[in-house]
């Protein structure tokens, strides 16, 4: 198989206005293959969103280089989705009007973008809440709202940052379900940021774990499970996964700890 | 905390707007009080009585048209001029490094001096007319609106920004249809500080230029030792000042719908 995306060597520095410089990324190297579902894991500070902000093409690539389709990423585009960790939806627009803008970028006619829009709205469970703002959205509604908006531009890449991070159990299952559904029946490359170990094995088909600040690839571990298998969460091979990995993540959580201590 | 929930909602709501006016009516009756006690002249001090008469005689005679439609209209075109070009600045600023060390130090410099002496100068340039009364008016109340817009742009999220510019947003639409919408809250803000300084600048302007206008008539009025004349362009001023922030205010309501101000009032 191909690449999808190829990132190469690269390092980010990011460069305060006051304070000194921090690099959030050291010689990060990451083949990830068409169509594949890859999990990024490691301990909060290590870099994962910065990754998925220079694959998105939010920030300069200034060493190494990364390319989708072979083509290096040079700023943001529609190919590449991304939900944030943080959401970042309009606040002045309501939910349907954040979820329609990127499909009115793409030239769709009105009918078909409201359509469309409620679609996804109903996927998400936001039914009914169309014509509420943001700011009257709870943290896990905005959420959705943002993986509605992203989902509905239907990009061949979706970036996603920690998406589920504030939906209970419950929602987060059906999301989980609906995100699987969506990735098998149509051609997308998913990197999936959490820190929720079991997720990422459940999701993924591999895992990179990166180390504590400066972020680099510490391991890939391979994770492909029968996501149809509703005991899969149980079954041995699952759980010693999980195991595995888990070891990883608290190593570097260890030390990125014992780091910010003065 | 049972017989308050029982009252009519109405009721409640005229309890509350005479509260908030209360301290005005306590003003105002110690205005009555004091130029009845005798410690006063009427001239220092007219009663509300006189002053409330004059303002009538005036609204009677159709002056008082022509001085506060004059001033309306000096002030607010010149607000309306300081709004437009201000938040235009403002974006151009925000836009390049270069402009920006441009205009930073000028707005420093700027704000800060008290443009109204220029007046004599610009009288000089552009002559005895309106456009003298509203460019003073302009280049007091930009400084705001500029100041305003710059903050509230600086403040917009930059993943917003990356949101819009992800789902296809070209640099030109990310203006007018992310930035300036994000930063709206700011730049009303900013609007709502001008407004007054608006009215204030040409009431100077027309007090030191003389005519027709309120601050004109005030002047005249001021000449000829007539106080009654000059109180009643005070209490006019107050009212329109008054109006007009009350306006700007629903104005900004109704533009920020969305904002948690505005639903947090909603919800009480
Ligand atoms: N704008 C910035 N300026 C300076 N340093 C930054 C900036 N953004 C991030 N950093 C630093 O870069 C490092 C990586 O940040 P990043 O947000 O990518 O981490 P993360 O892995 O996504 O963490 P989390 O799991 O908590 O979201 C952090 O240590 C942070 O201090
Ligand atoms: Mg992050």
């Amino acid at each position: 198989m191909t690449a999808k995306i190829v990132v190469d060597s690269v390092n980010h520095l990011y460069r305060p206005p006051r304070g000194r410089p921090v690099l959030a990324l050291e010689n990060i190297s990451l083949d990830i293959r068409e169509r594949e579902f890859i999990a990024l894991l490691g301990p909060s500070g290590c870099g994962k969103s910065t990754l998925l902000y220079l694959m998105g093409g939010f920030l300069p690539i200034e060493t190494g280089a990364i390319t989708v389709d072979g083509k290096p990423v040079v700023a943001p585009g529609p190919d590449r989705g991304i939900v944030f960790q943080h959401f970042a939806l309009f606040p002045w627009k309501t939910v349907r009007a954040n979820v329609t803008y990127g499909l009115e970028r793409q030239g769709l006619p009105r009918a078909e973008r409201e359509a469309r829009a409620q679609r996804f709205i109903d996927m998400v469970g936001l039914t009914g809440f169309e014509d509420s703002y943001p700011s009257q959205l709870s943290g896990g509604m905005k959420q959705r709202a943002a993986i509605a908006r992203t989902l509905a531009i239907d990009p061949d890449v979706l970036l996603m940052d920690e998406p589920f991070g504030a939906l209970d159990a419950q929602t987060r299952h059906l999301m989980q379900t609906e995100l699987l559904a969506i990735w098998q029946r149509s051609p997308k490359t998913v990197i999936f940021v959490t820190h929720d170990v079991q997720e990422a094995v459940y999701l993924a088909e591999r895992v990179a774990v990166m180390s504590a600040r400066p972020g680099r690839i510490k391991a890939i571990v391979d994770t492909r499970f029968d996501k149809n298998d509703p005991a899969v969460h149980k079954s041995q091979p699952f759980v010693d996964k999980v195991d595995e990995l888990w070891g990883l993540v608290r190593e570097e959580a260890i030390k990125a700890e014992q780091r910010e201590a003065p | 905390m049972a017989r308050v929930a029982q009252r009519a909602p109405w009721v409640s709501a005229i309890g509350w707007g005479a509260a908030r006016f209360l301290p005005i009516g306590l003003l105002l009756a110690a205005w009555e009080l004091l130029s009845h006690s005798g410690a006063v002249t009427p001239f220092m001090l007219p009663s509300i009585e006189a002053v409330v008469a004059r303002i009538a005689r005036d609204a009677g005679t159709g002056e008082l048209a022509v001085n506060l439609g004059l001033t309306l209209y000096r002030s607010l075109l010149g607000f309306a001029i300081a709004a437009v070009a201000g938040i235009a600045l403002g974006l151009f600023i925000s836009r390049s490094a270069v402009v920006r060390w441009f205009f930073d130090p000028v707005i420093s410099v700027g704000f800060p001096m008290p443009k109204i002496a220029f007046l004599p100068i610009v009288v000089l340039w552009l002559g005895f007319y309106d456009v003298s009364r509203i460019t003073m008016v302009v280049s007091d109340a930009i400084f705001p609106v500029v100041t305003a817009t710059i903050a509230g742009i600086q403040g917009v999220e930059r993943e917003v920004l990356w949101s819009a510019r992800n789902l296809g947003a070209s640099e030109r639409r990310l203006q007018w249809e992310i930035v300036l919408p994000a930063a709206l809250p700011q730049i009303l803000t900013g609007l709502q500080v001008a407004l007054p300084i608006a009215l204030i600048v040409d009431i100077v302007a027309e007090m030191i230029m003389g005519g027709y206008g309120i601050g004109g008539a005030m002047a005249t009025a001021s000449r000829f030792a007539d106080s009654r004349g000059v109180f009643a362009g005070l209490v006019e001023i107050a009212i329109v000042g008054f109006c007009l922030v009350k306006a700007m205010m629903l104005v900004r309501r109704r533009l920020l719908l969305w904002h948690p101000e505005a639903l947090d009032a909603a919800n009480g």
